[in-house]
């Protein structure tokens, strides 16, 4: 496949997200070589970038996201926020192959490995979540990025297709249900009998 | 005895002797001559006695024999001390001084300390703090402290962790760079910052980790992000001011690259209009790397700096047909403008990536019966290169450690013969056994030449993949990649092996096999003693003509920083490490008996040396005696 073709299939990824997608033409990114003699020499970056998808039909509220903080609630004690807001495409295989193609193209894979087991970024399938590691907390991380190097993809793509890359990663076990999300941060997933990605994780002493 | 038996049995020795097995001593030169502090020609054992007296033009200003300015110590990158006090009859008798912790030991500490002025001058890897030690006071507290506080976005865009390499001392400066793409002078007395530069947006996904070269007023740097769909380059800095002066591009036309008539590549097939942009698919060169992470050298009789660039992006090879120059190649320039004078492309279009960043070592030795200005670069790909330096021209390459990947060096073009089975192209599909893997056969951990022996001193890996190439998009602030592998010791089951290598000939004359990965800098010394670390922690010293370990010591993490030696305020000779594991030794992490990452810096001396140690002290400075928190 060529580099064309290639970006030609990230734009057709990006419609299958069942977007409205305003695909202009490559999105002209300054670079500014400073050259010696030749002064200023721009380079365009070629990249192909999408523009924000206004459909969002069915998808949670962006202000529901907006009320799952990343630290703990100041003035609440051992009780922080949930971030129960579930993923519309859990469980979907479609989407999570959709997800799939996403992380590669996108080179998610290329920080956090073909098998998302961690290399320049953080593993994503093991239970330790820096930002949380519940469907919210993902898709939360990935729109605004995270201040290690993690870019924010939020101006990138679609909220559907970051639900979709949320649900791959939820597919590979490692992620908690918005429900555990303060027994999450407070490290305390203990045995939990209503997922099976914690069945790992025994003998914490829970407090709820 | 399998390998790890054979180095059970060897560690049971030096657990059961104390401090490694002590050598006899030498020969009357080494044994007899009385102790200073400084180098002469007096042994009459030095093999290049040119090398040895070589003017104070080869050093930054103002370095004395007991100095350490710039991390190669001289700027033809031999890490030679000229210090002799601690040597081979009595290196069993190092024992530790004092220690430093900078408190980053999240990150890999791949830098050397300097020394200049009684003070020894730290920089820690992100967020690259600098440290002021006072060696004129017992324990060497902490004399100023600056923190640059740089952007952490710079953490993720680092490929193989958020290293530094190290500082320069020139002209009352400490200089070094910046993770997140600026360049720092400090006043050395009192740790002010006297200008800061920013060279590039780090959101681009350029980070800088390589030590600056500075050099008749001009401070030369580099960027990293060779994963990064970066194009490489290396800026010259006003000392003074920080102002940019020029920039010379690794990749793209001529005029980017600061190509002109000055410019006679020895071979052939190098020469041409804008080559760093045609042997490219159109524009490919403006991601393609070429980045300048590693070591700058300096001759300053021909008045040229010579530094190699990274590998060629994407790493899958299928996305950029052709020669892809300048990446994984050296460059010599002029000093002053930043023309080049020729290059050579060790390993064009690279599939395996076998950077060309390791530090070019400027020496003099003789080649057929004639002494021959020569740079000796022992290379990722496996191969030590001699080239001489005025021309060009490649005089020996043999390699210096297990490779699989080619079957040598055509002596005609100096191009290599890559083994059919071994290309990554087309990508898809598993390569197996690749040797050396993508860290190569060496990394940056700089090597150390020996006037006295006419040796060099390398840390070898052996270390080969599985590789597949992926079809990857250039998006910016994301790696530009494009390869998947897996990673496997070499022939043997040792890691890691610590040679001496003679440059003329292209041999190797001893070798200290290591079940861990090698991944430290050399050092080399008047007192005929080569000094290395092991990943798995043991700091040793050898006997530099025999290869005969002669004092080992268990730090505390890996060591992949590299040693240097400093003569104190008390007039005795010390020797200083880091041990803080990371960067590219991360790749063996899963090797059972891998430490934990570290940030301690350890200084040794001779026992006699330490009024703690020394049977003599009585309640003197740091003696048990001392008052908890009071002033000594």
């Amino acid at each position: 496949m060529t580099l064309t073709e290639r970006r030609s299939r990230i734009a057709a990824l990006v419609a299958t997200g069942g977007m409205v997608i305003a695909l202009g033409a490559c999105h002209q990114d300054k670079q500014v070589v400073r050259g010696g003699s030749q002064g200023d020499v721009t380079l365009p970056q070629q990249q192909a970038r999408v523009a924000n998808a206004t459909d969002t039909t069915g998808l949670p509220a962006e202000g529901a996201l907006a009320r799952v903080a990343i630290g703990d609630l100041a003035g609440v004690g051992n009780n922080t926020l949930d971030a129960d807001v579930a993923n519309p495409y859990a469980n979907d295989r479609a989407s999570v192959e959709v997800g799939h193609e996403y992380f590669i193209n996108m080179n998610c894979a290329s920080c956090h490995g073909y098998d998302l087991k961690g290399g320049m970024g953080p593993d994503l399938t093991d239970t330790y979540w820096r930002y949380g590691g519940s469907p919210a907390d993902i898709y939360k991380s990935i729109f605004e990025g995270r201040p290690q190097g993690m870019p924010a993809w939020g101006r990138a793509l679609p909220p559907a297709v970051i639900w979709k890359l949320v649900s791959y990663i939820q597919s590979k076990g490692g992620t908690y249900p918005g429900s555990l999300a303060d027994r999450g941060r407070q490290g305390d997933l203990g045995d939990n009998t209503d997922t099976t990605s914690f069945s790992t994780l025994k003998g914490r002493n829970n407090v709820h | 005895m399998n390998v790890n038996e054979r180095w059970i049995a060897v560690l049971a020795i030096l657990v059961a002797t104390g401090c490694g097995a002590r050598e006899t001593p030498g020969r009357g030169a080494d044994s007899a001559t009385a102790r200073t502090t400084t180098t002469t020609s007096s042994s009459g054992d030095v093999a290049l006695p040119a090398m040895a007296s070589r003017s104070a033009a080869w050093l930054p200003p103002g370095a004395g024999n007991g100095d350490w300015l710039m991390p190669s110590r001289d700027y033809a990158g031999t890490r030679y001390s000229p210090l002799n006090e601690i040597d081979t009859t009595n290196v069993a008798q190092l024992q530790l001084a004092w220690t430093f912790d900078d408190g980053e030991s999240h990150y890999g500490h791949e830098m050397t300390p300097l020394v200049a002025n009684n003070t020894m001058y730290i920089v820690s890897p992100f967020p690259n703090r600098a440290f002021a030690l006072d060696l004129t006071k017992p324990g060497a507290p902490v004399k100023w402290e600056y923190e640059p506080n740089p952007s952490p976005i710079a953490i993720g865009k680092a490929c193989c962790d958020a290293v530094n390499r190290g500082a320069a001392l020139y002209d009352g400066k400490l200089i070094y760079n910046l993770l997140d793409d600026h360049t720092v002078a400090v006043d050395a007395k009192t740790g002010k910052e006297l200008w800061r530069t920013k060279l590039t947006n780090v959101e681009d996904g350029t980070t800088m980790t390589m030590a600056p070269l500075v050099v008749d007023g001009k401070v030369y740097v580099g960027n990293s992000g060779g994963e990064m769909g970066v194009a490489g380059w290396l800026a010259a800095l006003d000392v003074n001011t920080g102002k940019e002066l020029w920039r010379a591009y690794s990749v793209g036309p001529d005029s980017l690259v600061r190509i002109g008539a000055d410019f006679k590549p020895f071979y052939s097939w190098m020469r041409g209009k804008d080559l760093g942009a045609t042997t490219w698919p159109a524009n490919a060169w403006k991601h393609g790397a070429g980045a300048v992470w590693g070591w700058v050298t300096y001759d300053p009789d021909l008045k040229q700096i010579y530094y190699g660039t990274s590998n060629t992006g994407p790493w899958n090879a299928a996305q950029r047909p052709g020669l892809n120059l300048w990446t994984s190649s050296v460059f010599a320039r002029k000093a002053d403008n930043g023309m080049a004078t020729w290059a050579y492309a060790m390993t064009p279009h690279n599939e395996w990536d076998y950077d060309a960043v390791n530090e070019n070592i400027l020496v003099d030795i003789p080649i057929k019966g004639q002494t021959r200005k020569v740079m000796v670069q022992f290379n990722r790909n496996g191969y030590a290169y001699t080239i001489d330096r005025t021309t060009g021209e490649v005089l020996v390459a043999k390699p210096f450690g297990h490779e699989n990947w080619s079957s040598g060096i055509d002596p005609t073009t100096a191009m290599p013969i890559v083994n059919a089975d071994k290309h990554t192209v087309p990508p898809g599909r598993w390569v197996r056994d690749i040797c050396p893997a993508d860290v190569g056969v060496k990394d940056f951990e700089p090597s150390a030449f020996s006037p006295r022996t006419g040796l060099f001193y390398v840390s070898v890996q052996n270390i080969c993949m599985d590789y597949r190439g992926r079809e990857v998009s250039y998006i910016a602030g994301t790696p530009y990649w494009g390869a998947d592998m897996t990673r496997h010791v070499g022939p043997g089951g040792n890691y890691g092996e610590f040679i001496a290598f003679d440059a003329a000939t292209g041999t190797k004359v001893w070798g200290i096999p290591e079940p861990f990965l090698t991944y430290s800098g050399a050092m080399a010394t008047a007192g005929d003693l080569a000094f290395y670390g092991t990943v798995d922690g043991w700091f040793r010293a050898v006997n530099a003509r025999t290869g005969k370990v002669l004092w080992s010591r268990k730090l505390g993490s890996g060591i992949i920083s590299a040693p240097m030696a400093f003569t104190a305020p008390d007039g005795h000779e010390y020797i200083a490490i880091a041990a803080g594991v990371g960067g590219g030794a991360m790749t063996t992490a899963s090797q059972p008996g891998f430490p934990a990452r570290g940030s301690s810096y350890y200084v040794f001396t001779l026992g006699q040396n330490i009024p703690a140690t020394a049977p003599s002290s009585r309640g003197g400075e740091g003696g048990a005696g001392k008052k908890q928190g009071g002033k000594p």
